[in-house]
C-alpha cells in the first residue's frame, strides 16, 4: 500500500513539474532544460531553513518556492537580454553548474545527499495525507496555468509568440511576460521540490541532472506541448510506465540508462510521428 | 626561477590541452555558421565516436590508425543520418526553432543513455596507459602526446582554412552561410552545404576526441560538458567566426589551467559554468578581436 | 498662444546597415493636426524611418524627439505607450488571434499585462478590459468590421485586413500615427473608408504621417510633403510644389520629364 501511495505522490509532483514546464516551453516558447534545478534549489532551501533555522514546514515551502523563483530571474534575465538562443545554452550551464555546487557544499548533505529532512504530516494516516494535498495542489497548479494560458494574460502571450516585434510596437512588453511565464513555472517547479523533500525526507544531488531534464521534456512533448492536459496525460503514463519496468527487476546499472533511453527515444518518436503530442491543442486556442 | 618554469609549464600544457577544445569548437562554429544550426547533437558524435573507437582498439585490438579511421567512419555516417532524417526533415516541415533544439539534445541525450548501458560508467580511455613519452626541453617537460596533438590540430586546421578559402566547394559553404535562399537562387544547394559543414564537424570532432580520450578518461555524459565549453568558446570568440572560437578555445582552456593556481580544485569543476555566465553576462557578441587578426579572418 | 512644439522631431538622424545607407541626416517635423506625406521609391528609407521614429532600429547618430523627449534610450514598447502609433506595410496581424482580439492587443494600456497587478487590482482591471472592448467595438464599426470581429485573419479579404491593421493601431489614442503604405493594393469602399479614417484622426488633433505612392490620394488628402530618395530627404512642400520639382521627376520618373 505505501508503494501505491508513493506513485500516486509522483504523479502529482511530476503533474505539477510538466505543467509548469509546459507553461514555459509550450505556452511562453522559451527554451530551457534547467526545469529539475529550481525543483531542487527550492527542495534544497525549503529543507534547510526548516532544519537549521527552524522555520515552519508550511513556511519553508512557501520561502523555497520564492527561492526558485528568484533563482529563475537571476537565469532568464541576463540570457534573455540577449538572445532566446541563449536561454538554452545558459540554462544548461545554469543546470549542470548548481549540481556541481550543491555536490561540494557541506551543509547541504553534500554529495552523498541531504537526509533528515522532517515530513509535513506524522503518524498512521501520514501518506494518504500526502496523496491528498499533492494530489490538490496539483489540480490548482493544472487550472492556475490554464487560466493565465487561456484569459487576457494568455491572450497577450500569443500574440508575443506570433510577432513579437509587432506585439512590442503596440505598447506590450514582451520581455516582461518572457520573465513572469519563467518566474511562475520556477516557483512551481519549485513548490513541487519542496512537497518532494517534506515527503521523502532524503535529498541527493544525482536527482537532479540532464535525466530529470529529459523525463520532464518527455512527459510535455509525447502529452502534448501547449495544451493543458497534455503534460497531465503524459505526467500519468510517464510515472506509470517505469513502474512496469521496475517489475523486471533489471540491476540498476541497467534500469538507469534504459529508463533515459526510454524517455528520449519517445521524445524523439513523437517529434517526428505526433509532433503535437497525445493531446494535440486547439487550433486557435 | 623556479616560479617562471612552472608558469612556462602550465602555459605549455594548457595549450597542448587545448587541441582538442579548439577542434570542438571549430566544429562547433562551423555548423552554427553555416547551417545557422545550434548543433547540440554534436555531443552524441563525439560519444559515438570515442565508444567506437574504444571497441576497436581495445575490444578488438585494432591497431590506432585503424581504430580512429572506424570511429571517423562511424561519426561520419551519424553526421550524415542525423543531418538527412532528423535536421532537414525538421527543417522541410517549418518546425520552430524549439523543435530542432529539442531534436538535437535529445539526441545527444538519447546516445548518452544507449552508450551507459553498453558500455557501463566506468571512466574509460583509449590506451592502457595515459602516459606518454616525455622530453625535456630547457626544463620543459614535453610529452609526445603534445607534438601530436599540436600536428593533428594545425594540420586540421590549415586544411579547413585551405579548403574554405581556396576550393569553389568552400566558397559555397560561405555563400550559403550568409544567405542561404540566394544561394539556392544562384544554383548553390544549401542542403549540401549543411551536410557538408556537419560532416567536416564530425571529422574535428572524432580526432579531438581521439586526443581526448589519448590524454583523459571518458565517462558516457562527458561529452555534453566538453560540447558545452564548445558553445562557450564559440559565443566569446564571437558567433559567425571560426576562427575566432578556435581562439577563444585556447584563451579559455589556458584559463582552466591557471586557475588552478588560485581556486580549490573541488570547485574546478564549476568554474566551466562560471565561465558561461560571465561570457553570457558581459561578453554575449563575443570579445573583440584585435583589427589585424579581424582582418585575416574574413580573408579566410 | 506659443507655436507648440512638433510632436515628433527628427534631428539629424543617420543609420546604415552594413554598407547601406538608409537614412542619412534626415531632419524632419511632425505636427500636430497636420497630415504629411511620405513619399519615394522602393528602398528609399521610408519603412526604415518609421522603424526608427517607433525604435525598432536606433539611429547611428542624430536625436528623435516626441515633444521635449529625447527618445534614443526608450524601448520600443514605452514609445508606443507615450503615444506613437504606427502601421505595417505588411499588416501583420497576429493569426492565431481574432480581429477583435488584435484589437485588444493596441491600448496603450493592456489590463491583462501586468499579472500581480492583476491579481491584486482585479477591480480596475475589469473595468479597463471593459473600456478596452467598447473601444475595440467601436473603432471595428466605424470601420465596417463588426461582422469580422470574430474571425481570424485569414478569413478576411485582403481591404479588410488592412483596415483591422488600422483599427489596431487607432486602439493606441495618442498623438502620433504613422501609416505605412494604407492605401497599397485597396480600392472602393476601404478606401473611402480609409481616406475618412485619416481625416478624421488629423482633425481631432492627431499628427500623422503617411507613406504613399499614390499621388492623388497624397495631394487630396495631405497638407506638406516630403520626398525621400536614397534615405536623403531631398525636398518637402506642399504637393504642388513637389510635383513641379524637376529633381522628383527625374529621381521618382526616372527623368521622364
Ligand atoms: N533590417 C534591415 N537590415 C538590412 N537592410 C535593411 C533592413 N531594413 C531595411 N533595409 C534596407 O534599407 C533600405 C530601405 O528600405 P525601406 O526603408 O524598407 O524602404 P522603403 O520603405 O522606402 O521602400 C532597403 O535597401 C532595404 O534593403
Ligand atoms: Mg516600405
Amino acid at each position: 500500500m505505501e508503494y501505491v501511495y508513493s506513485v500516486l505522490v509522483m504523479i502529482g509532483i511530476y503533474t505539477i513539474m510538466a505543467s509548469s514546464f509546459n507553461l514555459i516551453i509550450g505556452f511562453g516558447g522559451l527554451i530551457s532544460i534547467a526545469h529539475p534545478i529550481f525543483f531542487a534549489l527550492s527542495a534544497y532551501a525549503s529543507a534547510l531553513v526548516n532544519l537549521h533555522w527552524g522555520v515552519p514546514i508550511p513556511l519553508a515551502i512557501l520561502l523555497g518556492t520564492l527561492f526558485a523563483a528568484a533563482m529563475s530571474v537571476m537565469l532568464s534575465l541576463p540570457s534573455l537580454r540577449i538572445s532566446g538562443d541563449y536561454l538554452l545554452i545558459a540554462s544548461m550551464g545554469f543546470q549542470l553548474g548548481f549540481v556541481e555546487v550543491i555536490k561540494n557544499v557541506d551543509f547541504a548533505g553534500g554529495a552523498g545527499g541531504l537526509t533528515g529532512i522532517a515530513s509535513i504530516y506524522s503518524g498512521p494516516s501520514r501518506s494518504p495525507a500526502f496523496v491528498v494535498t499533492t494530489l490538490t495542489i496539483a489540480a490548482t497548479v493544472v487550472s492556475v496555468v490554464h487560466w493565465l494560458t487561456h484569459g487576457e494574460y494568455g491572450r497577450a502571450i500569443r500574440a508575443m509568440r506570433d510577432d513579437e516585434e509587432c506585439f512590442a510596437s503596440l505598447g506590450r512588453n514582451p520581455m516582461a511576460i518572457k520573465i513572469t511565464i519563467f518566474a511562475v513555472g520556477s516557483a512551481l517547479a519549485g513548490l513541487a521540490g519542496a512537497l518532494y523533500a517534506h515527503y521523502f525526507q532524503f535529498l541527493s544531488p544525482e536527482q537532479f541532472g540532464i535525466t530529470q531534464s529529459a523525463l520532464i521534456l518527455t512527459m510535455v512533448v509525447v502529452g502534448g506541448m501547449g495544451s493543458t492536459w497534455g503534460p497531465v496525460v503524459g505526467a500519468l503514463l510517464l510515472t506509470a510506465l517505469p513502474q512496469a519496468i521496475t517489475f523486471l527487476n533489471l540491476p540498476p546499472s541497467v534500469m538507469a540508462p534504459l529508463q533515459g533511453m526510454l524517455y528520449t527515444g519517445l521524445v524523439l518518436l513523437f517529434l517526428f510521428v505526433r509532433p503535437a503530442g497525445l493531446v494535440a491543442k486547439r487550433l486557435g486556442q | 626561477m623556479l616560479e617562471s618554469q612552472i608558469l612556462l609549464q602550465i602555459a605549455w600544457t594548457s595549450v597542448s590541452t587545448a587541441t582538442y577544445y579548439v577542434l570542438f569548437a571549430i566544429a562547433f562554429a562551423l555548423t552554427l555558421k553555416v547551417a545557422q544550426l545550434w548543433n547540440f547533437a554534436q555531443a552524441g558524435i563525439m560519444g559515438l565516436a570515442f565508444y567506437a573507437m574504444y571497441a576497436a582498439m581495445l575490444g578488438w585490438n585494432w591497431p590506432h590508425p585503424a581504430g580512429v579511421a572506424f570511429g571517423l567512419a562511424v561519426a561520419v555516417a551519424a553526421s550524415v543520418c542525423i543531418e538527412v532524417w532528423g535536421f532537414r526533415v525538421l527543417r522541410g516541415r517549418r518546425s520552430s526553432s524549439l523543435m530542432i533544439f529539442i531534436f538535437a539534445i535529445v539526441f545527444a541525450e538519447f546516445i548518452a543513455y544507449l552508450l551507459t548501458l553498453v558500455f557501463g560508467t566506468e571512466p574509460q580511455t583509449l590506451t592502457r596507459s595515459i602516459m606518454s613519452e616525455v622530453h625535456l626541453v630547457g626544463g620543459i617537460a614535453i610529452s609526445d602526446w603534445d607534438l601530436k596533438a599540436l600536428t593533428t590540430t594545425a594540420i586540421l586546421c590549415l586544411a579547413l582554412f585551405a579548403y574554405l578559402s581556396f576550393t569553389q566547394q568552400g566558397q559555397f559553404l560561405y555563400a550559403v552561410a550568409d544567405n542561404g535562399e540566394l544561394a539556392e537562387l544562384y544554383g548553390i544547394s544549401a542542403n549540401r552545404a549543411y551536410l557538408v559543414s556537419l560532416v567536416i564537424a564530425a571529422v574535428f570532432v572524432s580526432f579531438g576526441i581521439y586526443l581526448y580520450g589519448t590524454r583523459a578518461s571518458m565517462i558516457p555524459t562527458a561529452p555534453l560538458e566538453l560540447m558545452l565549453f564548445a558553445v562557450i568558446a564559440t559565443i566569446l570568440g564571437g558567433i559567425g567566426s571560426i576562427l575566432g572560437a578556435g581562439l577563444a578555445a585556447i584563451f579559455l582552456s589556458v584559463l582552466q589551467s591557471a586557475s588552478i593556481l588560485v581556486i580549490p580544485s573541488q570547485w574546478q569543476g564549476s568554474l566551466t559554468y562560471f565561465v558561461l555566465f560571465v561570457v553570457i553576462l558581459f561578453f554575449p557578441t563575443g570579445l573583440r578581436l584585435p583589427a589585424w587578426i579581424r582582418r585575416v579572418a574574413r580573408a579566410g | 498662444m506659443n507655436a507648440p512644439r512638433a510632436a515628433i522631431r527628427v534631428t539629424d538622424v543617420s543609420k546604415r546597415f552594413g554598407g547601406i545607407v538608409v537614412a542619412e541626416n534626415v531632419n524632419l517635423e511632425l505636427r500636430s493636426g497636420e497630415i504629411l506625406g511620405l513619399i519615394g521609391p522602393n528602398g528609399a528609407g521610408k519603412t526604415t524611418l518609421f522603424n526608427l521614429i517607433c525604435g525598432i532600429h536606433t539611429p547611428d547618430s542624430g536625436e528623435i524627439w516626441l515633444r521635449d523627449q529625447p527618445l534614443s534610450r526608450v524601448p520600443v514598447y514605452r514609445r508606443a505607450r507615450l503615444g506613437i502609433a504606427r502601421t505595417w506595410q505588411n499588416i501583420r496581424l497576429f493569426p492565431t488571434l481574432s480581429v477583435i482580439d488584435n484589437l485588444l492587443m493596441g491600448p496603450r494600456r493592456y489590463p491583462g499585462e501586468a499579472l500581480l497587478a492583476g491579481i491584486f487590482g482585479a477591480r480596475t482591471r475589469r473595468a479597463d478590459a471593459q473600456a478596452a472592448r467598447e473601444r475595440a467595438e467601436e473603432i471595428l464599426a466605424r470601420m465596417g468590421l463588426s461582422d469580422a470581429r470574430d474571425k481570424t485573419p485569414a478569413e478576411l479579404p485582403f481591404g479588410q485586413q488592412k483596415l483591422a491593421g488600422m483599427a489596431r493601431t487607432l486602439m493606441n489614442d495618442g498623438e502620433v500615427l504613422l501609416l505605412d503604405e494604407p492605401m497599397a493594393g485597396v480600392e472602393g469602399q476601404v478606401y473611402e473608408t480609409i481616406r475618412q479614417v485619416v481625416r478624421d484622426e488629423a482633425s481631432a488633433g492627431r499628427a500623422v504621417c503617411i507613406v504613399e505612392h499614390n499621388v492623388s490620394f497624397i495631394r487630396d488628402l495631405c497638407t506638406r510633403a516630403v520626398f525621400m530618395f536614397n534615405g536623403c530627404i531631398e525636398q518637402s512642400g506642399t504637393m504642388e510644389e513637389l510635383l513641379a520639382s524637376d529633381k522628383l521627376a527625374e529621381l521618382y520618373f526616372g527623368g521622364r520629364s
